[in-house]
């Protein structure tokens, strides 16, 4: 099995350690990976507010590239996968924008490029009876609150992938790995990641509420599929107390399927996951990465 | 459609479905002379009914009164014994052959494994099934095993296996007494042949776990609100009470959340279920009567309570305290898992996000097609609409696209018991229009009664049965201790308790009983006389008895529910209520039903829509109509009615209708006529009416009335009206509309008030057909010139059903709706030309002020002003607004208390015109069935006067409502016209000698009754 691969900026910067676990769990499952060559920012999170063109061209760019390569492209961040999947929709729907944008960037739209997250491949392409097959060290007693955030499901029309208000791929996935899933009423509220610079004051009040009620639910830590969800609830958990880790869902794939790559980035976190991880046995204590 | 000619077509009807509607199709139906097949793929007829406890408007019990005659009787009985209805229960259509007037269709009857005849009901089987599955009534909050009964009081009473979950362990096979169960049933392919079909399937309630964020199915303290109403039933496991799934507390504070697949395009389910804000209504004001402490509040778009007598329900739910209203959509329902209560988020008025904590989270659910109504439709060949509910046009309620296939109630489109009881009638009425050649081939005669034994010589001998009515008597009384004090009282010969009076198997009983022991009086201690009387009775006069040496005790309502809590005291009163019956019983005489003569024919008031509908439908089958128009031209209310939503043309209709009157030979027109006297009862009525350039007034002599005497559009006195030529109603602008008028169809600005002098204290009610008319005059603005700005000023877009399609048609081509406060008004001033309207805004939380070329008034629907005349000639009442009041707003709605009367259209309440043609279509057959009647059977308990006592004061004379006393001038006494007796009794309390009596309540048996207490 072989897929496109856009990482997009974060997940060779701020989010390497979702990048390296991405790549490694995909290997582990037999799912080659290939990254498209030259591609560029897709220009999530400013570019729609600027200029609505070069919003559809930065992805649309992207787009012609992987076209090219012909395989399921597969975009991890959520951020740049909204914005592809926004510009798909608007060249599949739009004649004359597709035309233009088609002039600017140069091919020719087929409408025929998949645009998925991991998480679709997974659970779909790849199948969790597959993952289950592959998992070596059960992540036996370890209750995760999953948080799908705002933009891997909705808005609906464009995202087009599981419940937009009741999301069960991820948690379907960590039990596949063993984990227990609680039931959590805020998975799909947003963390404010866009303002996390600009109005902490909101942000933190949205990251405190959506900590309290994952551990309230009983999560010992939240699972994520967002490099910018990831960041701001871990950057901005109030830092007195107890805090919860926030790890990728292919962290902690890794973790399960007992690949030495990617339990590299687990003490990379702000909120170390390790002494929760070794309190339940699924790292060896006192062990170095 | 005349149809006279087509003799050749089978006299015989089927209905699919049934449930309140199609209960009632088939009765009429029967009634009317066709052999009919009531079929549902149920085990047991019904519906929904089962489930609900309270009806709204009257939070009456949902069952017992909703009841087509008084007293009182139960559809599902009567369905059950009546003699031209064959039910065919747990059955699928597979297929139709065969042409309109004579098709076949073939069915499967599906197996029970439960055989019919030998199950004797004894419930054995239930206590050795280990398997539990949760029970589809009320939304599977309680379970039942997989060998079952649907519910206690289920139709056909026995038992059935659900093979999906029988594990086939053949416990219930061993422990049958009876040898009933069995398992190699299969299924059983038959065929019928009818003329005609009615499609009465009803629909089924939306799945809340479609809605994620609302997190039914995940969240144990959110219910669905078909869960809430079983759990507010008095038959429910908590005993009416509601409580919390998740710890069995009793909820103080409660939430309702309307429009859950309705009005909602994200699941395909862009219509409104019209019913749920008044089932949320009655819910909530339920809740607070059994939990007087507990809290509603209800979130909503637009409070949709437009049928009769809603809006005053909805604004005594608003008056008392403990029901709130919050007019916002709810985003999401969390869930708080420490103590499992739910945090609701929401916008305010204000327009601030909130969250607000709840106990226990109701969803109101609304209704989509039936299930299985795709299947059904393609085999039938009829075409259904794109939310899958039965197509129809808008001017034939009741047609299919097939010809000799006809849909009545919920399957057409969602809506409440009167609109599907009228609906389905006037299925029922264009059945028998089609097949009217074919008119009492089929039938088979009424079981004749043995000769009635003689018993005025015999010593009474007096039975006493008490039933135990499943354990709703039992459960409470000491029902064998009632039987064994009873069997000691005077000239009792026998007396036992039977397990349910009302069954085939208890009447039976009785019957076997009554010629076992020569039983000469019956007693029956159950529940109220008003229900099962006439099958009491019937099993009377099957063994040789007068049916009215029958007493009834109502140990049901008496005892056994107001003392619910005190048992002891509850069969304390049953023994005396028993004593006094048996007292009464003793003394009991035959007594005779007057009979009088039936004119066969119909005098019908008013020859608007629903007038020229009705006089029709009822010359279609078969009887001399007589039509009666004040003015000098038919059409009423329609003449000014241009377009409508959809592609109807009303105008053509109207003509086309008038032109099958007025060339019906059965029908006689008389216009520019006045009713000016009413005489005589059912059967026989004189009229007397004055017609326009006749000198002497014309009598007409007819067997039954229908009232069809229309409304009038209300005169507005406010915004401007009258003072400035731009204002005006929308009934005007609809003129101008039809007729071209450029200065309307190239106004720049066009600004709508709704409720116009409606939904205030002078006129508390909705009228209904407002919105529907401004949103179809605003896309006709917008249709002429789409640069147009229309504003809607509105407190509740009232847009049911498949119209708020139209509504969102309406958003869409940029109307603008604004609601407002009917505290804050929309104020006008008059700009010159122009029409300033200034009103605050809730969406953009400011003041609005706009110039409009037109101001639009909605000024609804008012009664006939002659509307208090002719009900005081009839002798039938009124309701609080002057609309003519029916019999039962639930299950009588065509019909008035008075028999031989009934009411259609406008003159009832204020509706759309397909309504109105339904309406009258629906009571037409009404009549048609008490016309087909040979005779007009009177009460026997009549008043009687005994001459030597009668002084002749004369006092009776005057007092009877009903003319039935008359003075015998020659003897001095007063003598009773028996016929026309409605045996009220006024005139036994008037006499002071006691000359007057009432048959079979004379003093002997009243005055042994109060010896036999005291």
């Amino acid at each position: 099995m072989k897929f496109s691969y856009y990482p997009g900026c974060s997940l060779h910067a701020t989010a390497m350690e979702y990048g390296s676990s991405v790549q490694a769990v995909f290997k582990a499952l037999d799912a080659e990976l290939v990254e498209i060559s030259d591609w560029n920012c897709c220009g999530a999170s400013s570019a729609h507010n600027l200029n609505y063109l070069l919003s559809l061209c930065l992805p649309a760019r992207n787009m012609a590239i992987a076209q090219e390569q012909g395989q399921t492209l597969v975009v991890p961040c959520v951020g740049c996968l909204s914005r592809l999947k926004m510009a798909d929709r608007v060249l599949r729907d739009d004649p004359a924008r597709r035309r233009e944008v088609e002039d600017i960037v140069g091919f020719r739209y087929s409408g025929d490029l998949r645009i998925l997250p991991p998480l679709a491949i997974i659970g779909h392409d790849i199948g969790l009876e597959r993952v289950r097959g592959r998992v070596q060290r059960p992540l036996e007693g370890l209750a995760v609150a999953c948080y799908y955030g705002c933009l891997l499901v909705r808005p609906p029309e464009i995202a087009q992938f599981d419940d937009p208000e009741y999301p069960r791929s991820m948690d379907q996935l960590m039990e596949a790995l063993g984990a227990k899933t609680v039931e959590w009423s805020w998975s799909t509220e947003c963390c404010g990641a866009a303002l996390s610079l600009t109005r902490r004051d909101i942000v933190e009040h949205l990251v405190d509420r959506l900590v309290d009620t994952a551990r309230q639910a009983g999560a010992q830590m939240i699972v994520t599929a967002c490099p910018l969800c990831q960041v701001n609830l871990e950057m901005r958990q109030k830092a007195e107390g107890e805090r919860l880790p926030i790890l990728y869902f292919t962290e902690l794939m890794g973790l399960a399927f007992d690949l030495e790559g990617t339990k590299r980035g687990l003490d990379q976190h702000l909120v170390s996951p390790l002494p929760l991880l070794q309190s339940l046995s699924l790292v060896p204590v006192g062990q170095a990465f | 459609m005349t149809n006279e000619k087509n003799t050749d077509r089978i006299g015989a009807v089927l209905v699919v479905g049934a449930g309140i509607g199609g209960m009632q199709a088939a009765l009429l139906t029967a009634e009317a002379g066709f052999k009919t097949y009531l079929l549902d793929k149920a085990p047991a007829i019904g519906g929904l009914m089962p489930l609900l406890d309270r009806t709204f408007p009257t939070d009456t019990c949902g069952l017992c009164t909703s009841c087509p005659t008084q007293p009182a009787y139960c559809p599902f009985i009567e369905c059950d014994r009546h003699p031209n209805i064959e039910l065919v229960p747990y059955a699928e259509i597979e297929g139709l052959e065969g042409r309109p007037g004579r098709y076949r269709v073939a069915i499967t009857r599906k197996p029970r494994y439960v055989d019919v005849e030998l199950c004797t009901g004894c419930g054995e089987c239930v206590a050795v099934c280990p398997v539990e599955v949760p029970r589809e009534l009320g939304g599977g909050l309680e379970t039942r095993r997989a060998i079952y009964r649907p519910y206690p009081q289920a139709f056909p009473d026995t038992y059935l296996i659900d093979r999906e979950h029988c594990t086939e362990c053949l416990a219930c096979v061993k422990v049958c007494p009876t040898q009933a169960v069995n398992l190699n049933m299969q299924p059983q392919s038959d065929q019928l042949e009818v003329g005609a079909i009615i499609l009465t399937l009803g629909a089924s309630a939306f799945d809340a776990s479609q809605k994620g964020e609302y997190g039914f199915g995940r969240y144990e303290n959110v219910l669905t609100s078909i869960q809430f109403e079983r759990m507010l039933s008095l038959t429910s496991p908590s005993r009416g009470i509601p409580v919390r799934p998740s710890d069995g507390r009793v909820p103080r504070r409660i939430a309702f959340i309307q429009c859950i697949g309705s009005r909602d395009i994200t699941v395909k389910r862009g219509y409104c279920s019209s019913i749920c804000c008044m089932y949320a209504i009655k819910q909530a004001t339920l809740a607070r009567e059994r939990v007087p402490e507990s809290e509603s509040t209800i979130f909503y778009m637009d409070i949709r309570t437009f049928g009769k007598d809603f809006d005053r329900y909805f604004e005594r739910s608003r008056a008392g305290r403990g029901v709130f209203y919050q007019p916002s959509m709810v985003s999401t329902v969390k869930l708080i898992p420490k103590t499992q209560n739910l945090l609701l988020t929401y916008t305010d008025a204000r327009g601030q996000q909130r969250e607000e904590e709840f106990e226990l989270v109701v969803l109101s659910v609304g209704f989509g097609p039936p299930e299985g109504g795709y299947e059904l439709a393609s085999r039938l060949g009829i075409a259904l609409n794109e939310y899958g509910f039965c197509r129809r046009s808008a001017l034939a309620p009741t047609e299919t696209s097939k010809v000799g296939i006809f849909v009545g109630g919920a399957f057409a489109e969602p809506k409440d018991i009167p609109e599907t009881v009228a609906e389905t009638a006037s299925a029922a009425a264009d059945a028998a229009r089609f097949l009217a050649a074919s008119r009492g081939t089929l039938l088979q005669p009424r079981g004749e009664f043995p000769p009635e034994r003689d018993v005025s010589y015999e010593e009474p001998r007096v039975g006493v049965f008490v039933c135990q009515c499943g354990t709703e008597i039992a459960g409470v009384v000491d029902v064998a201790g009632v039987a064994t004090d009873a069997s000691q009282l005077r000239d009792v010969t026998l007396a036992r308790e039977i397990p349910m009076a009302c069954t085939s198997e208890g009447l039976e009983a009785i019957r076997r009983a009554i010629a076992a022991k020569e039983l000469n009086r019956v007693v029956v201690a159950g529940c109220t006389h008003r229900l099962y009387e006439s099958s009491l009775q019937d099993c009377l006069r099957s063994a040789g008895l007068n049916p009215y040496l029958l007493e009834r005790v109502n140990l049901r309502g008496e005892c056994a529910w107001v003392h619910r809590h005190d048992p002891k005291a509850a069969t304390t009163k049953a023994r005396t209520l028993v004593r006094m019956a048996v007292a009464r019983a003793r003394l009991l005489e035959p007594a005779r039903r007057t009979e009088g003569a039936l004119i066969p024919s119909g005098l019908v008031i008013g020859g608007g829509l629903a007038g020229l509908t009705a006089s029709l439908s009822l010359a279609e089958q078969g009887f001399q109509v007589y039509l009666v128009e004040k003015e000098g031209q038919l059409g009423g209310n329609l003449r000014h009615t241009h377009y409508l939503l959809d592609e109807a043309d009303p105008q053509r209709y109207l003509a086309d209708l008038i032109t099958q009157v007025e060339s019906n030979r059965r029908i006689t027109v008389y216009r520019q006529a006045v009713v000016e006297n009413v005489s005589g009862l059912v059967g026989q009525y004189q009229t007397v009416l004055s017609v326009a350039g006749q000198d002497e007034p014309v009598t007409l002599r007819h067997g039954v009335i229908i009232v069809a005497t229309g409304a009038e559009e209300a005169r507005p006195e406010e915004y401007l009206y009258g003072e400035h030529p731009r204002v005006i109603t929308q009934r005007e602008l609809e003129k101008k509309l039809a007729g071209g008028d450029e200065a309307v169809l190239t106004a720049r600005r066009v600004a709508m008030i709704q409720c116009v002098g409606s939904r205030n204290e002078n006129r508390p009610y909705c009228s209904r057909v407002c919105c529907a008319q401004a949103i179809k005059n605003a896309l006709r603005l917008k249709e002429a010139n789409p640069q147009a700005d229309v504003f809607v000023f509105y407190r509740d877009i009232r847009t049911y059903g498949f119209m708020e399609d139209d509504y969102r048609r309406a958003r869409e081509a940029d109307v603008v709706f604004v609601r407002y406060d009917p505290e804050d008004r929309p104020q006008v001033s008059p700009q010159g030309e122009r029409i300033r309207v200034v009103a605050h805004d809730p969406a953009l939380r400011g003041e609005l002020s706009l110039d409009a070329d037109w101001l639009v008034l909605s000024t609804g629907i008012v009664p006939c002003a002659g509307n208090k005349a002719l009900a005081s000639m009839l002798g039938v009442p009124l309701n609080q607004d002057s609309f003519f009041l029916e019999a039962n707003p639930k299950g009588s709605p065509l019909d008035f208390e008075t028999e031989g009367i009934y009411l259609c259209g406008l003159a009832h309440a204020p509706k759309l015109a397909a309504e109105s043609i339904a309406q009258a279509n629906g009571a037409a057959i009404r009549a048609a069935v008490r016309l087909g009647k040979e005779r007009v059977e009177g009460p026997a308990i009549v008043a009687t006067v005994d001459e030597e006592l009668c002084a002749g004061c004369g006092l009776c004379v005057s007092l009877c409502p009903y003319g039935a006393r008359q003075m015998d001038d020659a003897m001095r006494v007063a003598r009773v016209v028996e016929v026309l007796c409605r045996g009220c009794g006024l005139c036994v309390t008037v006499c002071p000698n006691g000359a007057s009596q009432q048959r079979t309540f004379g003093a002997r048996q009243v005055m042994a009754m109060l010896d036999a207490v005291l």
